[in-house]
C-alpha cells in the first residue's frame, strides 16, 4: 500500500498563507495567555489536590455543596468518570485534618454511597515555585542544546529556523492550553509537570521531523545552484512526505490510545503530544525549510552544509 | 555471510540476555498468582513457606512498580536551614533576628546557596558574620566555609536519621536521598497509615530535660502577660475591653496548676514565642505545654502549662537505649530509656541537687511528664510516661533511638496513592500499552506487508529491551513511564519507516533489489542519527530536570529511542539480508 507517492506540492510557494495561519494560531493563543491565563495545576501554584471514588455514581456539585458547608473552598469537579470527584483547594497544613474533614462531610451527607480517597497529592508553594524553575531550565536547555546541535550537523539558519519552529510549536499548544482550558469536564488541561514533559517531547518530536527535511536538503543541495534551491527544497519536502505523514501516523495512533484509555492522570498530557504531533508535522513542512530559504534569499549566500 | 552470522548472533545473544533479565518479573508474577489462587490460607502460606528463597529472590529481581502505580506514599521533607543557623549562632541581637527574618523569606523555594544568600545580607548591611558566628577573627569566607560544611553534614546526617526512623517503622524498599540543598525525597511503598509516618518523619525527637519554675514565679508571670495583652489585646484575638484576656484562655486552679484548652494552644504558642516574653518571664525562662490532654470538668480538653528553666539540664544526646513498654502500676504505655556512662553521672548529680524538685521531660518543644524527684538516680535510667497509647510509645522509641535532626523538618510535599488507584493505572496502562502496539503492528503489515512483519519484530524486541533495561538496573516502572513506553511504541517505527520509504523510492528509481535495500539503509542512516539523536537529547534534559514522576517518562523515552536504533538498524537489516539470501523477497515485500 502506498498513500503518497510523487507528490509535487509547491510548500514554498504556500508558506505565505502558511507564516499567515501559524501567526493567527499564535497570536490568538497568546491574547488568550494574556486574558484568560492558564490552569496551573498544584504542581506550580501549591496546594492540595484529593481524588474521591464513591461507590456509586454522584453529582460533582452535590459534593461541591457538601463540602462548602464543611467550609472547605476551592473547586469541586468530576474526574474522568461518574464516580470520580476531584477536590483541589489551597489547603495547606495538617492532611489528616483534610481527611477527616473531607471524609466526615461526606459521610454524613451519603450514608449509602461509601467513599475511598484514591490520591492526595500537596504541594508546598515554596517547591512550587522551585519545580517552575527547573521546567523552565529544562525547556531553555533543550532549545540550547537543539540549537547548538544541528548548527553543527547542518549549518546555523538551519538550527535558528529550526528552534523557531519549536517554539512555533509549543507556543501554539500553549495557547490552546490556555483557550481550551477548563472548558472540558473530561479533560480539564491543567498545567503540571506532565505537561512539561509533554512540551519537551514535542520540542524532541519536532525537531526530530525537522531533521529529517533538512537532512533530505543536505543531500539534494549538493552542487545545487542557489537559483535551484526553491525547487531543491520543495523537491526535498515532498520526497520525505510519505515519511512524515506514516510516522506522525503511527504517533497520533499511540497518543489517540493513550487520550482514550490511560485515564485522568495522563489525559492532559496526551492533549498536548497530540496537538504537539500536528503541529510539529505541519511547522516542519510549512515553516521550518520554507524560513531557511526566505532567509537564504534575503541575504543570498550559497548554503554550505556539514555532515552528510 | 560472515557478517550476517555475526548479527545473528548479537541479536540472539541479546534477546536472550532481555528475557533473563526478565525472568524473575515473570516468575514473580506466577509466583503470587499462585499464592492468590490457593483456596485456603494456609495452602498459600505453606506454599510461601516451601518456596520462600525463589519467591523473595523473584521479587527482588522483578521489574519494579512505582509508586503511583504500587499505592504508597511520596514526600519532600525540607531542612530548616536558617533555623540551625540560628542555633549556631551567639550573641544574637534584634539586628541578627532582622537579617535572619530577611534570609528567612529570601531562601523560600530556593534549594542552594542558603548560606551565601546570608553572606549577601550580612554584606548588604556591612556586618562581618564573625559578630555572631564561631570566632571573631575568623574572615567571611573562613565562617561560610564552616557553615556551609555544618549545612551539608545536617543534611545527610537528617537523611541517615530519616532512613533510621524508616527502617525501624518497617517499610518495603524505601528510597530516600537528598536533593539540593536542603532537601530530602522519601519514597514510602504500601505505607497505610499516612498519619503516623508523618509524625514519624517530621518530630525533631529533640529530648530535653528541663527544671520546671516553681507555680508562684509561673503565676505572677501570667499576671505580667495578663497586662501586657491587656494592653496589646489583638494579640490574643481579644476585643478592645476584654478585661483579663489572657485568663479566656488560662484557666488557673486553686492549686496552682494553670491549664490551656486544646483549641487555644496554636494562639497561645505564638504569643509565647514573641521576643516581649523575655521581659515578662523570669530570666532564662520559657513556658511550654504539656503533650497529652486531660478532660477538663467541662468535658473540652486541657493541656497542662508549665514555666520551664530554658536551659536544660541535660539532652537527648546521651540516649543510648529506649524501650517502649507498659508502666507496671497503671498499665499505661511509657518509653524507658538508658544513658551512657557521661551522662548517667550527669544524671545522678542533678537529681541529687534538685530532689523534692520536679523536672520536666521534654520532647520537641511538649512536655511529656514532670516528676517530683524523689531521691538520687544513679544508675543513668529515665522514663518518659504521659504517652496516649502503645502505638506513639513505639514511635516514640523509634525516634529517640535514631536519635535527633540538627534541624527541623518539614513537609513541603507529599503524595499518597491508594491501592487501589495504582491498581487502576497499571490496568489502564497495560490496555493502552497493548491497544498502542496492535494498532502499530496491524498498520506496519497493511502498509508494508512482509517489510512490516520485520518492523513488528523489531518493535516487539524493542519493548521487550526498555522493559528489560528498568528491570535489570532496578528502575521502577511509573505510570508516566509506561506513557513513554506507548508514545516509544509510535515514534520507534520512525527509523523504519525511514528506511523503507528510502527502499521504495530506490526501487522506484529502478535499481535492483539487493542494491535498493542496501541504498536505502545507507542513505536513510544520517537522518535517523541525526533525528534521533535530537529526541535523546530532549529526554536527557528532562531526566535531569524533571521532578520525580516524569524521570520515569524520561527513562524510558531514552531506553525506547536507544533501543530503536538498534533494532531498526541491526534487526531489520538481519531479517531482510536472510530472507533475501534465501529468495523470500523481493520488490513487492515492500508493499
Amino acid at each position: 500500500m502506498q498513500v503518497i507517492k510523487n507528490t509535487s506540492i509547491n510548500f514554498y510557494g504556500a508558506r505565505k498563507v502558511a507564516y499567515a495561519l501559524s501567526l493567527v494560531l499564535i497570536l490568538a493563543g497568546i491574547a488568550s495567555l494574556v486574558v484568560k491565563g492558564l490552569n496551573f495545576g498544584i504542581d506550580f501554584k501549591g496546594g492540595t489536590e484529593v481524588v474521591l471514588r464513591f461507590d456509586h455514581d454522584i453529582e460533582a456539585a452535590d459534593v461541591r455543596s457538601v463540602l462548602r458547608e464543611a467550609g472547605l473552598g476551592g473547586s469541586v469537579k468530576g474526574y474522568g468518570n461518574d464516580r470520580s470527584i476531584l477536590v483541589q483547594s489551597d489547603f495547606e497544613g495538617d492532611l489528616n485534618q483534610l481527611k477527616t474533614l473531607i471524609s466526615s462531610a461526606i459521610d454524613d451527607r451519603f450514608p449509602d454511597n461509601a467513599h475511598e480517597l484514591m490520591r492526595i497529592d500537596s504541594v508546598g508553594p515554596s517547591i512550587a515555585s522551585d519545580l517552575k524553575w527547573a521546567a523552565f531550565k529544562a525547556i531553555a536547555g533543550a532549545l540550547a542544546a537543539i540549537l547548538l546541535y544541528v548548527a553543527i550537523r547542518f549549518e546555523f539558519r538551519f538550527a535558528a529556523a529550526s528552534v523557531v519552529a519549536i517554539f512555533h510549536d509549543v507556543l501554539i499548544v500553549l495557547g490552546l492550553f490556555s483557550i481550551l482550558g477548563g472548558v472540558f469536564d473530561i479533560m480539564p488541561l491543567t498545567v503540571d509537570l506532565s505537561i512539561i514533559a509533554a512540551f519537551l517531547t514535542i520540542a524532541g518530536y519536532s525537531i526530530n521531523d525537522t531533521v529529517v527535511v533538512y537532512d533530505r536538503i543536505r543531500e539534494n543541495i549538493k552542487g545545487g545552484k542557489p537559483a535551484d534551491y526553491e525547487r531543491l527544497f520543495n523537491e526535498s519536502i515532498n520526497q520525505t512526505l510519505a515519511r512524515t505523514v506514516i510516522t506522525s501516523g503511527t504517533t497520533l495512533l499511540v497518543v489517540i490510545v493513550l487520550f482514550i484509555f490511560a485515564g485522568p492522570a495522563i489525559r492532559g498530557f496526551s492533549f498536548a503530544i497530540m496537538v504537539g504531533v500536528l503541529v510539529g508535522t505541519y511547522s516542519s513542512v510549512f515553516i521550518a525549510a520554507p524560513l531557511v530559504l526566505d532567509w537564504n534569499r534575503k541575504f543570498g549566500r550559497a548554503i554550505h552544509l556539514r555532515g552528510s | 555471510m560472515k557478517n550476517n552470522r555475526f548479527t545473528g548472533i548479537l541479536i540472539t545473544a541479546l534477546t536472550a540476555l532481555a528475557l533473563w533479565s526478565l525472568w524473575p518479573t515473570w516468575q514473580d508474577y506466577s509466583y503470587s498468582r499462585k499464592i492468590t489462587g490457593f483456596t485456603t490460607v494456609e495452602d498459600s502460606l505453606k506454599y510461601h513457606e516451601e518456596h520462600r528463597e525463589q519467591i523473595e529472590h523473584a521479587a527482588e529481581k522483578s521489574l519494579k512498580l512505582g509508586l503511583d502505580l504500587k499505592g504508597g506514599m511520596y514526600l519532600v521533607l525540607e531542612v530548616d536551614l536558617v533555623d540551625l543557623l540560628r542555633e549556631r549562632a551567639w550573641n544574637k541581637d534584634a539586628k541578627f533576628e532582622e537579617i535572619m527574618s530577611v534570609v528567612e523569606q529570601k531562601s523560600a523555594g530556593v534549594n542552594t546557596h542558603i548560606i551565601s544568600l546570608l553572606q549577601e545580607e550580612f554584606q548588604a548591611e556591612g556586618i562581618r558574620m564573625s559578630r555572631y558566628f564561631y570566632d571573631v577573627r575568623d574572615t567571611d569566607e573562613e565562617i561560610v566555609g564552616k557553615l556551609e560544611r555544618e549545612a551539608s553534614q545536617a543534611l545527610s546526617r537528617a537523611k541517615e536519621i530519616i532512613r533510621n526512623r524508616v527502617d525501624q517503622y518497617g517499610v518495603a524498599e524505601p528510597v530516600i536521598q537528598t536533593q539540593g540543598a536542603r532537601r530530602i525525597i522519601v519514597a514510602l511503598p504500601g505505607i497505610s497509615d499516612q498519619e503516623r509516618v508523618r509524625k514519624l518523619l517530621r518530630g525533631t525527637a529533640k529530648l530535653e530535660f528541663k527544671l520546671t519554675r516553681d507555680r508562684e514565679s509561673l503565676l505572677d508571670a501570667l499576671e505580667r502577660i495578663n497586662a501586657y495583652v491587656q494592653s496589646a489585646p489583638s494579640e490574643i484575638g481579644a476585643a478592645e475591653d476584654t478585661e483579663n484576656p489572657l485568663y479566656n484562655h488560662v484557666v488557673v486552679m486553686d492549686n496552682g496548676r494553670a491549664y490551656v484548652p486544646d483549641y487555644s494552644r496554636e494562639m497561645l504558642q505564638k504569643l509565647f514565642q514573641q521576643d516581649v516574653m523575655e521581659k515578662l518571664l523570669p530570666k532564662d525562662s520559657e513556658l511550654a505545654f504539656s503533650a497529652r490532654t486531660i478532660e477538663g470538668r467541662d468535658a473540652g480538653r486541657y493541656h497542662d502549662l508549665y514555666m520551664l528553666k530554658k536551659t536544660p539540664e541535660l539532652t537527648g544526646g546521651v540516649i543510648t537505649e529506649a524501650k517502649a513498654t507498659f508502666g507496671a502500676s497503671a498499665l499505661q504505655p511509657e518509653v524507658t530509656m538508658k544513658m551512657s556512662s557521661e551522662g548517667t553521672s550527669k544524671w545522678a548529680r542533678i537529681t541529687g541537687a534538685n530532689i523534692g524538685r520536679q523536672i520536666a521531660i521534654v520532647l520537641d518543644g511538649a512536655v511529656y511528664s514532670a516528676p517530683v524527684v524523689e531521691s538520687k538516680i544513679p544508675g543513668g535510667s529515665s522514663v518518659i510516661n504521659g504517652i496516649g497509647s502503645l502505638e506513639e510509645a513505639q514511635d516514640l522509641e523509634i525516634v529517640l533511638k535514631a536519635g535527633a535532626l540538627p534541624a527541623p523538618v518539614r513537609i513541603i510535599e507529599e503524595r499518597t496513592v491508594g491501592p487501589s488507584l495504582g491498581a487502576d493505572y497499571i490496568r489502564s496502562g497495560l490496555l493502552s500499552s497493548s491497544w498502542g502496539l496492535f494498532l502499530v503492528m496491524v498498520f506496519m503489515i497493511l502498509y508494508y506487508r512482509k517489510a512490516g512483519v520485520s518492523a513488528d519484530i523489531a518493535l516487539v524486541l524493542n519493548v521487550l529491551f526498555v522493559l528489560s533495561v528498568l528491570a535489570g538496573f532496578g528502575a521502577a516502572l511509573t505510570l508516566p513511564g509506561i506513557a513513554g513506553l506507548v508514545l516509544t511504541i509510535g515514534m520507534a517505527v520512525d527509523a523504519n519507516v525511514l528506511i523503507f520509504e528510502r527502499i521504495r523510492e530506490e526501487i522506484a528509481a529502478g535499481r535492483n533489489f539487493r542494491m535498493a535495500v542496501d541504498n536505502g539503509y545507507s542513505k536513510a542512516f544520517s537522518a535517523i542519527i541525526d533525528s534521533q539523536i535530537t529526541t535523546l537529547g530532549a529526554g536527557f534534559l528532562l531526566y535531569i530536570y524533571g521532578a520525580g514522576p516524569i524521570q520515569g517518562f524520561a527513562i524510558t523515552l531514552m531506553i525506547g529511542t536507544a533501543a530503536s536504533l538498534f533494532t531498526a538498524l541491526v534487526v531489520t537489516k538481519g531479517i531482510f539480508d536472510l530472507l533475501i539470501s534465501r529468495n523470500l523477497m523481493n520488490e513487492k515485500s515492500f508493499g
